[in-house]
């Protein structure tokens, strides 16, 4: 399809120096055009490509992590307390990345769909919610009845703490969960799933009473923020602060803060995938993906291993809810509906289940898509309405328009459209998953026969 | 002492008898064969053996142990290795990885030792490596240890599974109609990789097959099955002459390619 | 005429009916025993006192009051989910596959019903209709509900399911999934452009809000009123019509004969000359047309419905048709009526029985709860469906 010409030129382009200096140059531009002008959508999407770039060009492996990290840890930070909605969109982005990174060992590896997933998110968010706040010594009060001066239970220093034990307890539920229903054939899986799903978000609607565990649908808040060392706002300030050009406040630096542990979950998600896809586990996961009946004629423990699978993710998705609860100081059963885990879901469908790079381009993509697209037309159409813009042909006055139709609140089209289309057109995603090349020494003989 | 016992083995499907009281002995070291016309329950034989199906009644023995009500993946790390009448790989992994899930039940790796490459897991997994690569050999697959599975040719694909199922380093090997879809000289290739499996690594062979030229080349021992009852068993010399056998053949064999009964 | 007659096989019409009213009066039985039996029990003990103290009245005799009522309620739903529960079961009979989005097609046939009311009210000819031309609208509107559902199932089916029939099992879920949630904000995307509101009320009109008296009984100083409302004698006649014509079609036709087939074995069918898409198109037609009607009688018992209307029902009704053994359409008819009854009983008496700790607030789980028992301890569902063969 490409003429001579062009592909001349990219396969060019992809050889010697010239894919350093491409990444470089897309970084560079997309950071300083989001430098320039800190408004714009478009700068912001010029900078964020530039992950795509460096994914997409092959160049030595520490090159690549040295770019990554500047850009994750020096460029988005500055950039995001600049402008708080992009350190928002950052942060999203990580926080389903992460969600998504998690739901992929269930649907991708091992081929579980899932339509829960949010359930364990809740858990974990519950859970830092119950012991992070007052709610312990409202439990013998009805929602909104309680006295105003109740102490905190844990203090602050618990939060770090609580990411590791809510990786246990989401990972325990997980297991408590799947073990009755993992024997099910796949649709029926899914069924029950996304019964547990509703299951959990009723609970957190209902359990305020005989005790008032959840508060009910009013929800927790408010929720303790985890300890911040405050050199780190004034450590923040004396590096970066003649570049960011205001000092910055500790409420932001929360916000980079929660950023960076997001990402860190993530890396060590990528890590733990990697290494599991890799060994006894992760191929288990795949055959029973592949065959089931073969897969338990070789010897491999059907319902151990897709609990296993169940509990990773599950412990996942924990841990992202003590996050989750911690930024965001407040918890209702709102935030863990079923469109949550379609959301994540079509985030693993999107970038190609089973593939990490995939998935994270899945989670980024369905992000921007949600809150800059989505909300980007929600703020035209308004613009529009005041205005007293016609659509030509059928004279149609913008000023007319229903004052419901709110792109913004679109989600599940787009969810819709992402899942029906890329299952008909591109069902393996836009990166599909690849395995392994192994290097075989005895294995090359009489290769290309 | 038998290998493999089975002793009034009843497999119903509702009302119908798949698998009706059949007693059957294999020693140890011997290439056996099950006939039988379509429809016979020899699928669903091999199914019960195996722990897909649980037979309704009767006792199944294998290497001195009951296998009753063990799920397949129990049996399998017992010594019982299968491959599959319309092929079962797994079709998205490499051809080395397919090897690799056949050596699951020996593989000792902790997740500890996985999420930290501890020096066992990078032994192990380097062991398992070579021995694979020695198994695609041994079958007769060379240079293709990262193509996928599903992009081998047939007869490629046949002898991969062979492969899986000997990673497993089984006892018995159960083999449900290896040489269909092959050219004679396939057949014969296969054939050969057979004795050669039983001779230089004692591994007992049990086959189901339709191709009586296979049958008679290699078994040593014959069992006829029909309607789900075993009819005769002898040596090829005396299964070619036994009155029944022929019967049920002539009488139904015209019937030819049917679905056997699928498994799962 | 007298030719037609002969031709029309009465036991199958029969038959249905008489399976309607068994498993209707033995579930009544059967739940009314349990609670009765519970509440004879909790009576004595401090559940009951309470009641006593706050109401006057025990426990038991409360009990009694209120079953008419909740039997009769049971049942309107339940017949509700029977006729949604058909659809999942036809499709699955014959795909092996769940139709995610039926629930979404039920939605959609409740909206063109009631919106074709609203039309009709906004000219201001329901105010002035007559009983007969009441009942006349209110045929207008189930007609245009499942005509808008079918024709909208068909062209799902034809674009979202079709290109995936010889994937592997999740993908077309998946794409049905997707459907689902398109449709749902299709439904509000339409209703913000042309009305502006997403509620939408089922108008007051004929005499559907009446309450027909059966009967009274005395029961020591509290008096007992068996009474039914009009609504659920529509919704429970209409559906009882359907399912009936439903069985009479695919048991006593050729064309039903023709969807038996496909649901046995697509390749042998079409050897046989059965044009296999044809007939899984008909399948969603009808599976869509129930579906739709059951929206239009949904919204009618109701009143008030939104683009999220159809997801409880929805999977209430696939929960129903799993109980009664998924595939089988005599089961996805008891599967109906257990979890209707079942439901609305557990709905009514769970609060007064755990003193408010747990009370309507859980029906939903409630049905949750019975989908994973009835997967776990008895997949082939109560009807035994032959599903566990085909798989």
């Amino acid at each position: 399809m490409i003429p001579h010409f062009f592909k001349d030129i990219i396969t060019r382009l992809e050889q010697g120096i010239y894919p350093h200096i491409i990444i470089l140059a897309h970084m560079v531009l997309g950071t300083a055009l989001v430098y320039t002008s800190p408004r714009s959508n478009l700068a912001f999407l010029v900078l964020i490509t530039s992950f795509f770039t460096l994914y997409y060009f092959k160049t030595d492996r520490r090159f690549k992590l040295i770019v990554g990290a500047v850009l994750t840890l020096f460029i988005f930070p500055v950039v995001g307390v600049r402008n708080i909605f992009y350190l928002e969109v950052i942060f999203q982005i990580s926080v389903f990345a992460a969600l998504a990174l998690g739901l992929n060992i269930v649907v991708g590896f091992a081929g579980l769909l899932d339509l829960g997933y949010v359930a364990f998110y809740a858990v974990g968010a519950y859970l830092w919610a119950f012991f992070g706040s007052q709610q312990f010594y409202v439990l013998p009060f009805a929602p909104g009845t309680q006295p105003s001066n109740l102490p905190f239970l844990l203090p602050g220093d618990a939060f770090y703490l609580f990411m590791f034990i809510a990786i246990l307890i989401a990972a325990i539920t997980g297991i408590l969960l799947g073990t009755p229903v993992l024997r099910l054939r796949g649709d029926y899986l899914a069924i029950v799933t996304l019964g547990f799903g509703e299951v959990i978000r009723v609970l957190a609607n209902n359990l305020d009473k005989p005790l008032n565990f959840t508060n009910g649908p009013q929800g927790i808040t408010p929720i303790q923020r985890p300890t911040m060392p405050l050199a780190a706002v004034d450590g923040f300030n004396a590096l970066f602060g003649g570049l960011v050009g205001h000092d910055v406040s500790p409420a932001d630096m929360y916000n980079v803060m929660f950023y960076l542990l997001a990402l860190g979950v993530i890396i060590v998600i990528v890590f733990v995938t990697r290494r599991l896809d890799d060994s006894k586990i992760g191929r288990a996961w795949t055959a029973i993906r592949e065959d089931e009946t073969a897969a338990i004629a070789m010897g491999v423990p059907l319902v151990r291993m897709k609990l296993a699978a169940f509990a990773v993710g599950a412990s996942f998705a924990g841990v992202m809810g003590v996050l989750l609860a911690g930024s965001r100081t407040f918890i209702s059963p709102e935030s863990f509906s079923f469109m949550q885990s379609i959301g994540v879901l079509s985030m693993v469908i999107l970038g190609g289940s089973g593939s990490i790079p995939g998935v994270i381009l899945g989670a980024a993509t369905v992000t921007i898509l949600n809150l800059q697209v989505l909300q980007g037309l929600s703020l035209y159409l308004s613009q529009l309405r005041q205005s007293d813009a016609v659509i030509p042909i059928i004279n149609f006055a913008w000023a007319n328009l229903s004052n419901q139709l709110d792109p913004a609140k679109y989600q599940r089209l787009l969810f819709g459209l992402i899942l029906i289309l890329m299952m008909i057109f591109r069902p393996e995603g836009l990166i599909p998953s690849q395995r392994r090349k192994r290097e075989l020494a005895h294995d090359e003989d009489d290769n290309g026969k | 002492m038998a290998l493999l016992e089975t002793t009034n083995v009843v497999k119903k499907f509702g009302g119908l008898i798949a698998v009706n009281r059949v007693s059957f002995q294999l020693d140890a070291g011997r290439i056996i064969s099950i006939i039988g016309p379509n429809g016979a329950g020899k699928t669903t034989f091999f199914n019960t053996l195996t722990g897909i199906y649980h037979p309704e009644e009767g006792r199944i023995i294998f290497n001195g142990k009951s296998l009753h009500k063990l799920r397949p993946d129990q049996i399998a790390s017992r010594g019982i290795s299968r491959t599959f009448q319309n092929i079962r790989l797994f079709g998205n992994m490499s051809v080395i990885e397919n090897i690799l899930v056949g050596m699951h039940v020996h593989l000792k790796q902790s997740p500890i030792d996985t999420l930290f490459h501890l020096p066992f897991f990078k032994k192990e997994e380097k062991e398992s490596e070579r021995k694979a690569l020695e198994l695609m050999t041994y079958v007769g697959l060379k240079g293709v240890g990262n193509e996928l599975a599903r992009n081998l040719p047939y007869g490629g694909q046949r002898r991969l599974e062979i492969a899986r199922a000997l990673a497993a380093a089984p006892l018995m090997l159960l083999l449900d109609e290896p040489a269909a879809g092959m050219n004679p000289q396939e057949t014969e290739d296969i054939i050969r990789l057979f004795r050669r499996i039983r001779d230089e690594k004692g591994i007992t062979i049990l086959l189901i097959e339709h191709d009586m030229r296979v049958v008679m080349n290699i078994s040593e021992w014959i069992c006829v099955m029909d309607h789900g009852e075993k009819i005769a068993e002898g040596t090829p010399q005396e299964i070619r002459s036994d009155s029944r056998v022929i019967e049920a053949y002539l009488g139904r064999g015209a019937v030819a390619g049917q679905h056997e009964e699928k498994i799962a | 005429m007298k030719r037609f007659l002969k031709s029309i096989n009465i036991p199958e019409l029969i038959r249905p009916l008489g399976q309607l009213v068994f498993f209707s009066l033995g579930t009544t039985i059967v739940l009314s025993a349990i609670v009765l039996v519970f509440a004879l029990i909790l009576d004595r003990t401090v559940v009951g006192q309470t009641l006593f103290e706050r109401l006057n009245v025990s426990l038991f005799t409360y009990t009694l009051i209120n079953l008419p009522q909740v039997a009769i309620d049971g049942l309107t739903i339940g017949f509700v989910y029977a006729a949604i529960a058909l659809g999942y079961t036809m499709v699955y009979g014959v795909l092996e596959f769940i139709n995610f989005a039926h629930s979404e097609i039920f939605a959609v046939g409740a909206f063109v019903g009631v919106e074709i009311l609203i039309a009709l009210d906004r000219f201001g000819i329901l105010a002035g209709a007559s009983l007969v031309m009441a009942y006349v609208y209110l045929i207008l509107a189930i007609v245009g509900g499942m005509l808008a559902a079918g024709g909208l199932a068909v062209a799902v089916e034809r674009v979202a399911y079709r290109p995936l029939r010889h994937a592997s099992r999740l993908v077309p879920l998946i794409s049905a999934i997707g459907v689902s949630f398109l449709l749902q904000d299709a439904i509000r995307l339409v209703e913000s452009l042309t009305t502006g509101q997403f509620n939408r009320i089922f108008p007051t009109f004929g005499n559907f809000d009446r309450r027909v008296i059966l009967g009274k009984m005395a029961l020591g100083t509290t008096n007992i009123t068996l009474g039914v409302s009009i609504k659920s004698i529509i919704v429970i006649v209409s559906a009882v019509l359907m399912l009936v014509a439903l069985n009479y079609l695919v048991n006593a036709t050729k064309v039903g004969k023709a969807i038996r087939a496909v649901a046995q074995d697509h390749p042998t069918a079409s050897l046989m000359g059965i044009d296999v898409n044809r007939i899984i198109s008909l399948t969603f037609l009808v599976g869509g047309m129930l579906g739709g009607a059951a929206g239009v009688l949904y919204a009618l018992k109701f009143t008030r419905i939104d683009a999220f209307v159809g997801f409880f029902p929805g999977l209430k009704a696939f929960t129903a048709a799993v109980l009664g053994g998924i595939g089988n359409m005599t089961g996805a008819l008891l599967g109906g009526i257990v979890l209707g009854m079942l439901e609305t009983y557990a709905g009514s008496y769970m609060g007064v029985f755990t003193m408010g700790a747990a009370g309507t607030e859980y029906k939903d789980i409630f049905a949750f709860s019975i989908l994973i028992l009835v997967l776990i301890f008895r997949p082939q569902g109560l009807m035994g469906a032959n599903v566990a063969q085909k798989a």
